[in-house]
């Protein structure tokens, strides 16, 4: 009985070679092409987007950013684990069995504990923090609302905004001290700050950007999802990774790309897809399909001139030749 | 000295033999179908794998930002940069040829099997050196990549920690996928470059030879 584990030929010869030598010019061709490439084009590179170039140019939207945490609206306020309980991003039941890996309270992390770090430069500051504190949520919430509302009525001048009059209460302060702390530099910082004396983990910085900060910027470069983004370097025409095209382009279906598990059904779909390829020898039809896709005799063209592929099979029922 | 009763030792001894030997790792001649530039692909992906561990290396033992403010540091950026290009443009090559002869075929099923896992494991040492080279590029694929990670419960990959990404990086990814390639290729060493497919009369004559044999029986 036929099966693609016997479908190999017998007969040929050995050819001597020099396997080092070999290895050797593979591994030079190499190093010559990469040297080559880094000397003329060198890596890509756009810079980092910094918290204080973001709130220079932007002061509206960066204030907008650091009142939805505020608030409890922005998208890390809600997003649901690992970071906190909220629902926003909560996309199946393993995500929610995982956990809280990494705790996150954007109203504290992102705002309240970085302006109680800058109070100590600014008593002012501090007397409109423990004027927050001290309200009810109610009061706080009203106030949120009122400057929200003056922030969308904001008129920008130059790196800095002036709302309309409104009873904001003590987060008109808070949130003008959040805009000079973000334009300051310090910001970054104080958001990285973990319990460790060295900081390797800039996790509530990224955090803190990635909603229209991080965005916006991607949405001017084609990154964004929709446009296939991973895979493409933010300067083009460099090659981006595009080992990772065949997941980007299960993004792009819509069923997949409108789905409110999105993520988990693009990365689940492409691993399905890479198992099925690992398992290919042991899968009926797949394991056969080189034989029929004929490739095999661009490949051994050489060899397959001395040894024809297709002699008369029916010599096979007068014996075996040797 | 063996006494002929089987047991871990022996069994690893003998396994050993045949895995360490030099007709294994330095091989004086090869099949005559196994040559050309279809054979240099699986070497070419290896060099390139080989520059990477050169250039990582250096960029490592120089600490983790050096790269951004020396001159010959930059320069190795590009070098680690350009060899994963080739690294991935030569193995998906590699792959294709292997696809398309079948490269399972006589018992080499584990070989493609570890072949495919290399290249599974690739894609996150791959991803993770992005997400060190601290641009632009890092911030938003690691924010993006993070939903995705996430809702499949793979929140402990913390692409975000920046300190978390550079030692996978760095260590764990390469020295895991070092080993699939390496078993890898044993494998094609011990087992052989796979043949090419029998002309219609030896795999007639092949069929005919096992007549009415119920199992598949290995090629090897």
């Amino acid at each position: 009985m036929y099966h693609p584990r016997t479908d190999v030929t017998h007969k040929y010869h050995y050819v001597p070679v020099d396997f080092l030598k070999h290895l050797f010019s593979t591994t030079v061709v190499v190093a010559v092409i990469a040297s080559v490439l880094s000397a003329v084009f060198h890596e890509p590179v756009r810079p980092a987007l910094k918290i204080q170039t973001y709130a220079a140019a932007h002061p509206r939207t960066f204030e907008s950013v650091a009142l939805d945490a505020l608030n409890g609206t922005g998208s890390v306020a809600n997003y649901g684990p690992p970071y906190n309980n909220g629902t926003g991003s909560l996309q199946d039941v393993v995500q929610k069995w995982v956990g809280i890996l990494h705790p996150v309270n954007a109203k504290v992390v992102f705002v309240l504990r970085p302006l109680s770090q800058a109070a100590h430069l600014d008593p002012s500051l501090q007397t409109a923090l423990t004027a927050f504190n001290q309200a009810s949520p109610s009061q706080q919430a009203a106030w949120e609302t009122a400057y929200g509302n003056g922030l969308s009525h904001a008129v920008k001048h130059g790196s800095s905004i002036s709302l309309p009059p409104g009873n904001y209460g003590p987060v008109s302060v808070m949130m003008n001290d959040m805009l000079h702390l973000g334009q300051s530099g310090l910001l970054s910082g104080a958001l990285n700050r973990t319990p460790a004396d060295y900081q390797f983990d800039n996790q509530n910085a990224l955090l803190f950007l990635q909603g229209r900060p991080l965005q916006n910027e991607a949405g001017k470069l084609e990154l964004q999802g929709g446009q296939w983004g991973i895979i493409h370097e933010e300067r083009a025409p460099y090659p981006g990774p595009w080992w990772m095209t065949i997941v980007t382009a299960i993004y792009q279906i819509p069923y997949i790309a409108n789905a409110s598990a999105a993520d988990a059904m693009a990365l689940g779909s492409g691993m399905v897809l890479f198992v099925i390829m690992m398992f290919a020898p042991w899968i009926p039809i797949l394991n056969r399909l080189p034989r029929y896709l004929g490739v095999h005799r661009l490949i051994w063209r050489e060899y397959y001139k001395t040894h024809p592929l297709h002699e008369q099979a029916a010599v096979a029922e007068r014996g075996v030749e040797s | 000295m063996s006494t002929g009763k089987r047991n871990w030792t022996v069994s690893m001894r003998e396994k050993s033999a045949e895995l360490f030997s030099l007709d294994t790792w330095l091989p004086t001649e090869l099949p005559e179908y196994a040559t050309g530039f279809m054979y240099t692909l699986g070497s070419l992906t290896a060099s390139s794998f080989v520059i990477l561990l050169i250039s990582g290396i250096i960029m490592a033992a120089n600490g983790p930002q050096w790269w951004t403010i020396s001159a010959l540091g930059f320069f190795l950026r590009g070098v680690h940069f350009w060899s994963v290009q080739a690294f991935f443009f030569f193995m998906i090559l590699h792959l294709l040829r292997v696809f398309f002869s079948g490269a399972w075929r006589g018992g080499r099923e584990r070989t493609w099997l570890l072949g495919t896992l290399a290249l599974l494991i690739a894609i996150p040492t791959a991803f993770t050196g992005y997400l060190v080279r601290g641009d632009f590029y890092s911030q938003w694929n690691a924010v993006q990549a993070k939903d995705g990670l996430n809702a499949l419960g793979l929140a402990w990959f913390n692409t975000l920690n920046a300190g978390q990404m550079y030692g996978l990086h760095v260590i764990v990814f390469p020295f895991i996928l070092g080993g699939i390639i390496a078993m890898h290729i044993a494998m094609i060493r011990i087992k052989g470059v796979v043949p090419p497919y029998p002309s219609d009369r030896e795999r007639a004559a092949q069929l005919h030879e096992e007549g009415g044999r119920s199992h598949v029986p290995s090629a090897h």
